[in-house]
């Protein structure tokens, strides 16, 4: 039966073949479409330019080490050191902290609305999820500082009193405050709706032949979402979980109100108090920075931009691929 | 039809028999045995915890995490076992963790909108809406200085920052569904990139490009350039989603009457893509709206009201909140919760007005 859908729409000729105008037209999109490539080119180029006389001056100890001059505080002629393996690994120690909370949560969250709640609940669930991707880090900060962290203090001390034998949740000191777990728990916050809301998307993408054939198959819900849906959809969650890790890692504000920075590393406790976090110490020290330690301020923006580039394009390609899959 | 009819007839039942039957919808077979089981595994953890917490001294913590929480789980275990059997027990557990995680989130949220909500509205009123702090110290009680030269600042940086990404977002939009140039691919993966970047590095990038150079001084205009960077990626594929949706029909139509294809796009599928683009500007204003580390590097704050986005310094939102919480006194926190109870309301605004516009129908084809 040939109706004429089947045939493939011919191609026009490109633009540029016909029309001045259009030559003009397209040029313009064209330049303007590039500017986020500029944008990025721009980023890695300028910071990291900055990069070179700060490795010149610290060489590979930038990386390595965690001694940090303050510079309000030294004469002219002192030998001033800037490690920042502190901070890297402390970003590295909030963000897992984030995972490890956010992702049971988002998880859960996620299959309540697409497989347990009733159509209206569910849709008043989406619309609850972006909202509160939509309160911004600030706010959250602020809440964070006055209500959360009390609680938090209470939570990591429970914490330490039943559970201290456990390395992670030994202490130094007595004061719980400003400690990667509250910053953690936070970020975690934070990171819910974005976890959520691509979990959700890729739950939603399985296709509804497989869920009812599961369905009429007998499964529980247990059976259909560990034989049917988490396979179909693992790509999508790694993906969701490490765009939400890339904004975890590049979060500034909410940490700066309850994390105690500090730059020694913090190597596993993570109830005691201080911690470190790459874009928190920028904000943090620029205010007092002089020119050198700018610099350096500026070669740390370029180790967290790289970061989560990095970080970020993988999630991307991940979430992507998922994406391609049911088709 | 008719042929039903005679088959129907040949095993001997009727068709209106059939008709008349309501269909059985076993899912909705629930006996009493089932309801009441149900409703104790729900109600006995609750009273338990509820006793417990009222006459003992154990923790609120400790009361949910490790008493109501394992409790609630054996007794949704047993309740599944004996009204579904062994394979719904795996489905008991889930739905008790999955409406606790949302009872979770939804406790978060409530907390955050209620502390703004509590403690904002202390510092509300017409004069903290309408002065600067322009003669004012922090230690000056409530009724004197307010927040209008951070909202004008805020409403400047926003209002230069969409100037500048929404045309250059729709262009990139353009690039990738109407011109579909060779780059359209390396265009996509670049605005995802973008995406990702942190928003202290957006600000870091303008501080060394445009302030630290000496070309322009810190002020709206930086802001602005700084949140530009983060804008742009959610108006671009925001509007790139939206053109997709207009029908190939409208770009057919146009350049079988002769149109170029600059006019094709300027004047007809852009402006039937107009909702979804006002949609993505707004989405674009929220996601900026709140983002402070940007304007501490770019913006700073400032206490008079500045209107020249180009020389001075200027307050916005998010830093008056950032720098007044970091006061020592009682009356520069509360402006704080102030002025998060209006940025607040702000994104809500935003929020709905996004609601309102990507819900409706952008193209009538």
């Amino acid at each position: 039966m040939s109706t004429g859908l089947d045939q493939k729409p011919r191609r026009l000729p490109k633009p540029t073949a016909f029309h001045r105008g259009d030559r003009v037209f397209t040029r313009l999109v064209t330049v303007a479409a590039f500017t986020s490539l500029a944008v990025l080119l721009g980023i890695a180029i300028f910071l990291g330019t900055q990069m070179i006389p700060v490795i010149q001056s610290q060489g590979l100890a930038f990386f390595t080490t965690t001694e940090w001059t303050f510079t309000f505080a030294m004469d002219e002629s002192d030998e001033v050191k800037f490690g920042i393996f502190g901070m890297i690994y402390g970003s590295i120690v909030l963000a897992l902290i984030a995972v490890v909370i956010s992702v049971p949560i988002a998880l859960l969250l996620a299959v309540f609305v697409v497989f347990l709640a009733p159509a209206r609940v569910a849709k008043w669930m989406t619309n609850f999820i972006d909202l509160m991707a939509a309160i911004p880090s600030i706010i959250i900060g602020l809440w964070a500082l006055y209500i959360f962290q009390p609680v938090g203090v209470e939570w990591a001390a429970l914490l330490n009193q039943y559970l201290g034998w456990i390395p992670f949740f030994s202490v130094t000191s007595d004061n719980f405050i400003g400690s990667p777990f509250i910053a953690g728990w936070v970020l975690a916050i934070m990171m819910i709706p974005i976890v959520t809301a691509v979990t959700r998307e890729v739950l939603d993408r399985t296709p509804p032949e497989l869920v009812n054939a599961a369905e009429s198959l007998g499964c529980s819900l247990w059976t259909m979402l560990r034989y049917v849906a988490l396979p179909f959809g693992r790509g999508g969650l790694v993906g969701g979980v490490m765009l939400g890790m890339g904004r975890a890692l590049g979060e500034t504000v909410a940490v700066y109100f309850v994390l105690k920075l500090v730059f020694d590393v913090n190597l596993f406790r993570i109830l005691d108090s201080g911690g470190g976090s790459v874009a928190t110490m920028i904000v943090a020290k620029f205010g007092e920075a002089g020119p050198q330690e700018l610099q350096v301020l500026l070669a740390s923006g370029f180790v967290l931009f790289i970061g989560t580039l990095i970080v970020n394009i993988i999630a991307n390609a991940i979430v992507n691929r998922t994406g391609k899959l049911k088709s | 039809m008719s042929q039903h009819t005679i088959t129907y007839e040949h095993s001997g039942v009727r068709l209106e028999e059939i008709k008349k039957q309501s269909p059985l919808r076993p899912w909705a077979n629930r006996t009493a045995k089932f309801k009441l089981v149900t409703a104790l595994a729900a109600l006995i953890p609750l009273l338990i915890i509820a006793v417990v917490y009222a006459f003992t001294e154990i923790p609120g913590a400790i009361v949910v995490v490790v008493i109501y929480l394992p409790m609630q789980i054996i007794s949704a275990v047993i309740a599944a076992l004996l009204v579904g059997g062994k394979n719904a027990a795996p489905d008991a557990v889930i739905i008790v963790l999955a409406i606790g995680a949302t009872m979770l989130s939804i406790i978060i949220v409530a907390s955050i909108l209620f502390t703004i909500i509590i403690k904002g509205f202390e510092a509300l009123s017409l004069s903290f809406l309408t002065q600067n702090n322009e003669y004012i110290s922090p230690p000056t009680p409530l009724g004197y200085g307010g927040i209008a030269h951070a909202l004008l600042g805020t409403v400047l940086i926003v209002g230069i920052a969409m100037v500048i990404s929404v045309p250059i977002g729709i262009a990139t939009a353009v690039y990738i569904t109407e011109v579909k140039g060779k780059g359209a691919n390396a265009v996509r993966f670049f605005v995802q990139a973008e995406s990702g970047v942190p928003s202290v590095v957006a600000g870091l990038f303008i501080l060394t490009v445009f302030i630290l150079s000496g070309a322009i001084t810190q002020s709206a205009f930086a802001g602005a350039l700084a949140y530009f960077i983060l804008m742009l990626p959610t108006v671009a594929r925001t509007s790139e989603e939206v053109l997709k949706l207009i029908p190939d029909d409208l770009r057919t139509g146009a350049l079988a009457l002769g149109s170029t294809r600059a006019k094709t796009v300027m004047r007809v599928v852009l402006p039937a893509a107009r909702t979804g683009i006002i949609t993505a500007t707004i989405l674009g204003i929220a996601r900026v709206m709140g983002e402070t580390a940007p304007l501490l590097l770019t913006a700073l704050t400032n206490d008079r009201t500045i209107w020249n986005p180009f020389g001075d310094p200027i307050a916005s939102l998010p830093t008056f909140i950032f720098f007044n919480v970091s006061l020592p006194f009682p009356s520069a926190v509360s402006r704080a919760w102030g002025a998060a109870l209006v940025l607040m309301a702000l994104v809500s605004i935003v929020f709905t007005a996004a609601r309102y516009f990507g819900t409706r129908k952008f193209a009538k084809s």
